[in-house]
This record gives C-alpha cells, sequence and structure tokens, in this order.
C-alpha cells in the first residue's frame, strides 16, 4: 500500500493559505486510498500556481505547455491506457488558453481526470483576470472590470459530452477528496472543477465568499439527468455554487473504442506489427 | 532509353486522379518505371485537373515537359496543354466535344455515344480513355481490369462487369478504327515487382516498418494523405491513429505518446506546423522523441495549397523558442523517403529529439515506382534502435537528465514500479524538478547541446554525389525533392557537359568538415532551390560561409523543370 508519503515531492512554494494547499492535500489522499502509487500514474501539469504542483506531487509526469496538459494527458493514456491519467490544471491554463483542447476531450470521452484550480485569476502572471472570472472583475488586465461574461466550465463539460462533472471547494479537502477520488474511480472523462481563493489575488472570491455562497447536493439532487445538472452549474451566475456530483452516466471510453487496442496489453506493450503481406499489395 | 509521357485532363471532381494512378500501376506492373505528377486547384468541383505519366525503361524523377499522349476529356485540357505538345503526339478527344486544330495525331473516340448507350456516368469517361489509351499503346486489358476488380469487390460481380465493358469499347474502338496508329510502346518488360507509392505513402510505409505505433494529425494539403493512408491501414498496422482538434492538439498528444513508450510522429503543412512550434521547443527541452513530417506547399499564411514549394527550410530549421538540438532530414525521392522515415525514427529515440522530415507536394503526392526487394530488405534488415531507452533502472532516485558526455541520458519508459520522474518544460536539475540555478542551466544546455556533436561523430551523412565529382564541370547543389529533375538532366547533358550533383539529405545541422571540401573546389556550382531566396544557400552561407554565384530559383508554385537547367547550363 501506498501512503502520503510516497506521493509527497518538494515542499510547495504557494503562498501560505492559498486554496492549492487542500488540493495538493486531497489529491494525495485520494490516491493513497485508491490504493495507487506515483509508479502506476500519469499526472499532466499544466503551468500556473497550479500546475507547479509537478514538483510536489510524485508520478510519471509530463509539465508541459500553457493550455496544452489535456492532449498531452490523452496521448499517454492511449499508449498505456493500463495508468491513472490525471489532468492538474488552472482555469486560464484549461478554459483560456486549452479551451479548444477541453471541449474536445469532453467530446472524446477520454478516460482521463481533469482537476481544475479555479481560482478565477491567473495567479502565476500575478492576477489578471481568468475565463472564469466574474463579469466586471477589476484586475491589473482589466482595470475597469471584464467586460465578458465568466466562463461557465460545469455547463460547458455537460453540453459537450462529459460523462462525470463535479464541483468541490478548496476549503473541504474532505468532500473536495472524494470528488476526486470518484472521478478518478469513474470511467470517462471526469472533470472536478475546484473553486480555490487565491488569497494573494483575489480578494473577492474569497473563503468567506464561497462559506457564503456555496451548497451541498443532498441524494434528492439526479445525477442522470443532464438538464437539471445545466440548472444547477448555471448557478454560478447567481453566485449560488454547487457541490458535488452534477452529473455522471456510463459511456465508453474513447480508448476502449479504439479497435486496434486490446483490453489486455497496452499500444506500448504489443508485438511489433510484422504482416506485410497485407499492406503491399496496397501498392500494387 | 525510351520515354513517353502521357496525360489526361479533365473537369476536377470526374475520376481523373483515379484513372491516373490506375495507368501508373499498369505500366509499372508491365515493367516499366514511372513518375507522375498531378495538377490540381484549390477545390473539389468546377477547376481543371490533369494527371502527368512519365513512362520509361529506365528511371525517371521528372517530366520532360512534353506530352506524346494526350488525352481530352474536355476541350480546356487541349487549350492548356496545347504548347507542350511533341512532335509526333496523339491526342485522343471526342468530336462530339470539340475538335483540337493541331498538328498531332488526332484519335477521335466517341467518349458521348458509348457513355449514351452503355447508360454510364461521367465518370466513366475515364475508363473508356483508359481502354483507348492502353489500345493505342499496344497493350491489352488484363491489368486494368484488376484492377477494376479490385476497386469494386465489395460491391460485387455485377458493378465489375458494368464498368469493364466502358473500357472495353474504348479499347475496341481504337483497334477498329485506328489499328494503324497503334504503338508499340507498352510491351511487357521482364522486370522485378515493383511498388507504385507517393512520398506521402512511402513517409507512412517507413512509419510502419520502424514501428511508430502513434499517429496524430489535423488534415492540411500537401501532408493529408498521410493520415488517410495510416487511418486506412490502422486494423491492419494496428497503430494509433488521431485526428485531433487542432495541431497543437495534434503535436501535444502524440509528445504525450511518445513520453509514454510509443513510436509517435505528426504530420502537416507549414501553417499546421507553425501552430506546433511551441511545443517543438518543448520536445527539445524535455527531451521526448518525436517524428515530424512536414509537406510543404506555397506559402506564406494559406498561399498556394495545392502547389509546390520549398519556402519553410528556415522556418523548420530554426523552429522553436530557445536554443536545443533538432535534425532536419529532406528525402529526394521514395527510397529515401521510405528509408529516412525509417532513419529518423531511430535518430529520435536515440539522441531524444524532435526529428523532422521535410517532403513538399511535388514529393508528396507524386507517384513513381520502386523495387518491392528494397522495401521487403528494408523490413527484413531494419533494426529499431531505441538508443539510450531503457525499460528497468536501478539507479534511486533515477535521474532523467543525468549529465553525460554524449549528451544523452537514459530514458525510462514510464510504469515501471518504484520510480517516477517528469519531463519538465523548466529548466530541471538532473532528477526533474524545476530550477533556476544558474549552474545547472549551463550544466543541461550544454549536455543538450552535445548531442549534435555525437550526432555528427555516429550518424550525420554527407550528401551523396551523383555523376563523377572529379571530372565535372558544372556541380549542382541541391536538397530534397529536386533530385529527380537533376538526374533527369544529368542523363540528357551527359554527352555535352561532365556534370556532378550534391544532393543534401541530412539538411541540417551541416556538419562542417565533411561538407565543405565538397563546396569549396574550383568548380561552376549552380544551386538549385524551390524557392524564390535559396534558403539552403543561406544556410550554407550562415553556418559554412559558402555562397553561390549561379542560382536556379523557382517559386511560380510549380517544381523546377528540366528545361530551365539546361538553359542554364548552356548560358556559359
Ligand atoms: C503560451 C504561454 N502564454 C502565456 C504564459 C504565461 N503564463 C504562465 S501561467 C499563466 C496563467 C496562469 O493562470 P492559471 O492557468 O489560471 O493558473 P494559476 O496560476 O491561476 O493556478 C500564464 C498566462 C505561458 N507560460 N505560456
Ligand atoms: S498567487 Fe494565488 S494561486 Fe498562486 S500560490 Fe499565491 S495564493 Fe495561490
Ligand atoms: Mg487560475
Amino acid at each position: 500500500m501506498s501512503t502520503v508519503q510516497d506521493f509527497t515531492g518538494y515542499q510547495p512554494t504557494w503562498c501560505p493559505g492559498c486554496g492549492d494547499w487542500g488540493i495538493g492535500i486531497a489529491i494525495k489522499s485520494a490516491l493513497v486510498q485508491l490504493g495507487l502509487s506515483p509508479s502506476s500514474l500519469f499526472v499532466a501539469f499544466g503551468i500556473g500556481c497550479s500546475g507547479n504542483m509537478n514538483d510536489f506531487l510524485n508520478a510519471y509526469a509530463m509539465h508541459g505547455l500553457h493550455g496544452r496538459s489535456i492532449p498531452n494527458a490523452i496521448g499517454m493514456k492511449l499508449a498505456n491506457h493500463k495508468m491513472t491519467v490525471l489532468a492538474v490544471v488552472g482555469d486560464g491554463d484549461c478554459y483560456g488558453e486549452g479551451g479548444n483542447h477541453f471541449l474536445h476531450a469532453c467530446r472524446g470521452n477520454h478516460d482521463i481526470t481533469v482537476i481544475v484550480h479555479d481560482n478565477r485569476v491567473y495567479g502565476l502572471t500575478t492576477g489578471q483576470s481568468a475565463p472564469t472570472a466574474q463579469k466586471g472583475y477589476k484586475s491589473k488586465s482589466t482595470p475597469l472590470g471584464i467586460i465578458e461574461e465568466s466562463v461557465d466550465p460545469l455547463s460547458l463539460a455537460l453540453t459537450q459530452g462529459a460523462t462525470f462533472v463535479a464541483q468541490a471547494f478548496a476549503g473541504d479537502t474532505i468532500h473536495l477528496g472524494q470528488m476526486i477520488k470518484q472521478a478518478i474511480e469513474h470511467k470517462g472523462f471526469s472533470l472536478v472543477n475546484i473553486l480555490q481563493p487565491c488569497l494573494t489575488f483575489n480578494k473577492i472570491n474569497t473563503y468567506q465568499y464561497y462559506m457564503k455562497h456555496v451548497y451541498k447536493l443532498d441524494d434528492t439532487h439526479d445525477k442522470t439527468n443532464m438538464l437539471t445538472a445545466v440548472n444547477k452549474a448555471r448557478g454560478v451566475y447567481e453566485e449560488k455554487y454547487a457541490l458535488g456530483v452534477l452529473y455522471q452516466v456510463e459511456k465508453t471510453a474513447f480508448h476502449e473504442q479504439i479497435v486496434q487496442l486490446d483490453s489486455t496489453t497496452s499500444l506500448k506493450d504489443r508485438d511489433k506489427f510484422t504482416d506485410y503481406n497485407q499492406l503491399l499489395p496496397y501498392f500494387k | 532509353m525510351k520515354t513517353f509521357v502521357w496525360k489526361i485532363g479533365g473537369e476536377a471532381g470526374f475520376g481523373i486522379m483515379t484513372t491516373g494512378l490506375a495507368f501508373s500501376k499498369i505500366v509499372s506492373r508491365l515493367g516499366y518505371q514511372m513518375f507522375d505528377y498531378i495538377e490540381y486547384p484549390s477545390l473539389i468541383r468546377g477547376g481543371h485537373n490533369a494527371y502527368e505519366v512519365v513512362v520509361s525503361d529506365d528511371r525517371v524523377g521528372s517530366s520532360p515537359g512534353s506530352i506524346d499522349f494526350l488525352v481530352c476529356l474536355n476541350k480546356q485540357t487541349f487549350e492548356l496543354h496545347k504548347d507542350q505538345l511533341s512532335d509526333n503526339a496523339f491526342i485522343i478527344y471526342d468530336k462530339d466535344e470539340f475538335i483540337p486544330e493541331t498538328k498531332s495525331t488526332l484519335i477521335h473516340v466517341p467518349f458521348k455515344k458509348i457513355l449514351f448507350s452503355l447508360k454510364g456516368q461521367q465518370i466513366m469517361k475515364n475508363t473508356i480513355a483508359l481502354g483507348a489509351s492502353l489500345a493505342l499503346l499496344g497493350t491489352d486489358l488484363k491489368i486494368f481490369n484488376e484492377l477494376i476488380s479490385q476497386q469494386f469487390r465489395r460491391k460485387g460481380e455485377d458493378v465489375i462487369k458494368f464498368n469493364e465493358q466502358f473500357a472495353e469499347k474504348g479499347y475496341a474502338y481504337i483497334i477498329e478504327h485506328y489499328k494503324e496508329n497503334i504503338q508499340q510502346v507498352l510491351l511487357p518488360l521482364n522486370s522485378e515487382s515493383q511498388l507504385v507509392m507517393t512520398g506521402n505513402e512511402a513517409f507512412s510505409l517507413g512509419a510502419v516498418i520502424a514501428d511508430c505505433r502513434m499517429y496524430v494529425a489535423y488534415p492540411m494539403t500537401p501532408s493529408s494523405s498521410v493520415l488517410t493512408t495510416l487511418a486506412a491501414w490502422q486494423k491492419t498496422s494496428r497503430m494509433v491513429v488521431r485526428h485531433a482538434e487542432d495541431e497543437i492538439s495534434v503535436i501535444n498528444t502524440a509528445l504525450g505518446g511518445s513520453f509514454a513508450g510509443v513510436r509517435s510522429a505528426v504530420g502537416t503543412s507549414g501553417g499546421g506546423f507553425a501552430l506546433m512550434v511551441e511545443s517543438v521547443s518543448y520536445a527539445g527541452i524535455a527531451e521526448i522523441p518525436l517524428v515530424i513530417f512536414i509537406s510543404q506547399r506555397p506559402g506564406p499564411a494559406t498561399g498556394m495549397p495545392t502547389w509546390t514549394e520549398q519556402g519553410d527550410l528556415l522556418f523548420t530549421v530554426f523552429a522553436g523558442h530557445g536554443e536545443f538540438p533538432k535534425i532536419v532530414l529532406a528525402p529526394g525521392d521514395m527510397e529515401e523517403m521510405v528509408g529516412l522515415t525509417t532513419e529518423a525514427f531511430n535518430l529520435a529515440d536515440i539522441y531524444q529529439i524532435p526529428v523532422i522530415i521535410m517532403s513538399d507536394m511535388y514529393l508528396s503526392e507524386s507517384h513513381s515506382n520502386i523495387k518491392e526487394s528494397f522495401v521487403t530488405d528494408l523490413i527484413k534488415n531494419y533494426q529499431v534502435n531505441r538508443g539510450k531507452t531503457i525499460t528497468q533502472t536501478n539507479t534511486t532516485p533515477y535521474l532523467r537528465y543525468s549529465d553525460s558526455s554524449d549528451g544523452i541520458s537514459p530514458r525510462l519508459i514510464p510504469g515501471v514500479a518504484g520510480s517516477f520522474y517528469q519531463a519538465n518544460s523548466y529548466e530541471h536539475f538532473e532528477d526533474g524538478h524545476t530550477t533556476e540555478s544558474a549552474e545547472e542551466r549551463i550544466k543541461q544546455v550544454d549536455k543538450r547541446a552535445r548531442k549534435i556533436r555525437t550526432y555528427f561523430n555516429n550518424d550525420f551523412k554527407t550528401p551523396m554525389i551523383y555523376g563523377n565529382f572529379n571530372e565535372a564541370e558544372v556541380v549542382f547543389v541541391s536538397w530534397g525533392s529536386n533530385k529527380g529533375v537533376i538526374l533527369d538532366v544529368q542523363k540528357k547533358l551527359r554527352s555535352r557537359v561532365k556534370t556532378a550533383y550534391i544532393h543534401f539529405t541530412h539538411v541540417y545541422p551541416l556538419k562542417k568538415e565533411a561538407v565543405i571540401p565538397l563546396l569549396n573546389q574550383d568548380k561552376r556550382y549552380v544551386l538549385i532551390e524551390n524557392n524564390a531566396e535559396g534558403q539552403f544557400g543561406k544556410l550554407l552561407q550562415m553556418g559554412l560561409g559558402i555562397s553561390f554565384s549561379e542560382t536556379i530559383l523557382r517559386y511560380d508554385g510549380r517544381a523546377v523543370s528540366q528545361q530551365e537547367i539546361i538553359n542554364k547550363v548552356n548560358l556559359k
């Protein structure tokens, strides 16, 4: 059995009190509970304070480019689908720079878990507004208030085909850990959008703010009803943030539909192709 | 040497490509060598398509510029190509559509009437025309019928029979009305089995031979047929072929696959490659092997999508921010495309860097034939060489970027129990963790740069020289797809001028000591490139201090022609 210590890399450099600390702890505890080890895990980290977890979490990891972690994760999964694959990304990373990859990964139902640190700012580049910033939010890049409406990432995922969509709050690491664990256990594309206070740059969406505006979905919530889920997701525009699994359905994952991949051997481990008698007649 | 050119033209969207390829396969199966070239506008319907096949009993790699047999499925074909007709040319046409005004021998075939009588569709005009062509060239319909059976196998015997009658009618019409015009130019030759392929198919085949297991792309002319070919083969080859949402996803998916341990490649043209460039730099610092196939077309921007150019060499060579090694290879024909592709996958694994194969529309979409034994020998002899890739390690902690004298560190395939590491796009310590230390930075920059020295020592290939260099009065210098035309010109000039051709395939980086002695002799050098700025010349100037006073630079979207090289040589 692995322990939290096994997953623990360098001492994090996040600001004291940053929501990322809670996310780091919740991810590790979910991994331990699932019996995974750093050697059975692929993680694609984005670039941001969020992505900086690369040095703090042990795994076979790609710390790639800003916005491009999802395709990295997809490539790793296709090459070796025996491994669990996470993408640990920021809101700017995933919904801005890499927004196109995000929506197509939902459609593809790739069996990866995308963990988004939604702090509504660009932390690492010192506080400009992120795609999830509330309309009117003032930041260094939008001193007069951001003109665009915020992205509603949960609805986006829901309507583009994600088969597991959850939201959690970095201030409640126990619940957050459960969400991450369920997301990893889910076969297919899973999203955990995490409301994450950035103490340094976001003075609006603080722990206190979220404490006032979040609520947990209860047993009456029908996880298989897309429209109900979208309704809950849209609460973001009324500052009502649902926590929990908004939506979950069973569907065949992307790699399971690739006929040349079999369930027992990964692409990496299969034998080399040799049957050229099948191929060469094509050229005659 | 006997060479002739057969060309068919008609409205785009009516099967010219399929018919042209059938002709190429037929002459190839009869034992001839061939090279074909297609002209088509960036339209699906409504434009003009032309398909030209050069047939010879010796090696050919370009068009001589003249046409011996012109099949006009419409009037426009005649108008567009009449100036290229050779002295004894034949024209196959239908007088119910138009009557060509020309000295050439006219061969009327009633396409329209035959179509009408057999209730055929427009597209079957091609079949009639090919049947008639084969009769005129003195061969039979045996191979053509086999190709028809192959093409319609799944649709059943009736469909096969239905199509065959069009070929039969065209054939019979010639036998009946033009017996005295029949040319005996396609008598079967006794030669070994040959394979007909385009440059893109040659790359695809090379990728399979090299055990590439993941190919990711986004369609972009003229690279798209790599994607469609590999996709068509995927059930057989078991390669994972992914058409991703954009080129940035393309390269990052492939990097994910490569990091996870499978040989991976991507393919695109200049515009798509531009989108990939940041990720090429990631492959550089994280030392992830990757093969990138670029098929050039004239730019800038959307440019001329269905035409040819070598305008992206400098862009490719310098692609990626920051300083890191990469290798650029430029095959000149199908054998080199298959061979260098298999080599590229080894080089990517050995040096843990991006390796780029440069093609262009001319090489990518033209067919020529190569000996089947060349391919089967390659399959037999090719060794997958993954360099310092390892599947176990007993060093703890495992140092992914350990310093080494050859610049290459052992690369552990992820998934091994007890280990883990990251492929970091930030500068890193030997163990992969992020660092901003000046010392560690220098260590890693130097380590990565050292790979090039190792490459020069072990794998750089000095350019091939065709012709007798010592005796040559004129020395052509070029790279990539110009090889075909230059070799053809050398043959034509043989009785008049002694020439040599220095053919570069390993175009970047260039090993100075190996290349300078070839270029600093007291010779008449002529640099030949399919671009406006002489980009390879600039590379030689920059790296080796060599410049050229005589150049042939073509940038009108067409390949360099035999005639313009001959004219240049004759100038002095
Ligand atoms: C292509 C590119 N553009 C811009 C940057 C600069 N950059 C680094 S992180 C970042 C934004 C980070 O914001 P987010 O993804 O929300 O992560 P956070 O720091 O908030 O966790 C930006 C713009 C970059 N590294 N690469
Ligand atoms: S800047 Fe914000 S997001 Fe980044 S570490 Fe500090 S508090 Fe956390
Ligand atoms: Mg952010």
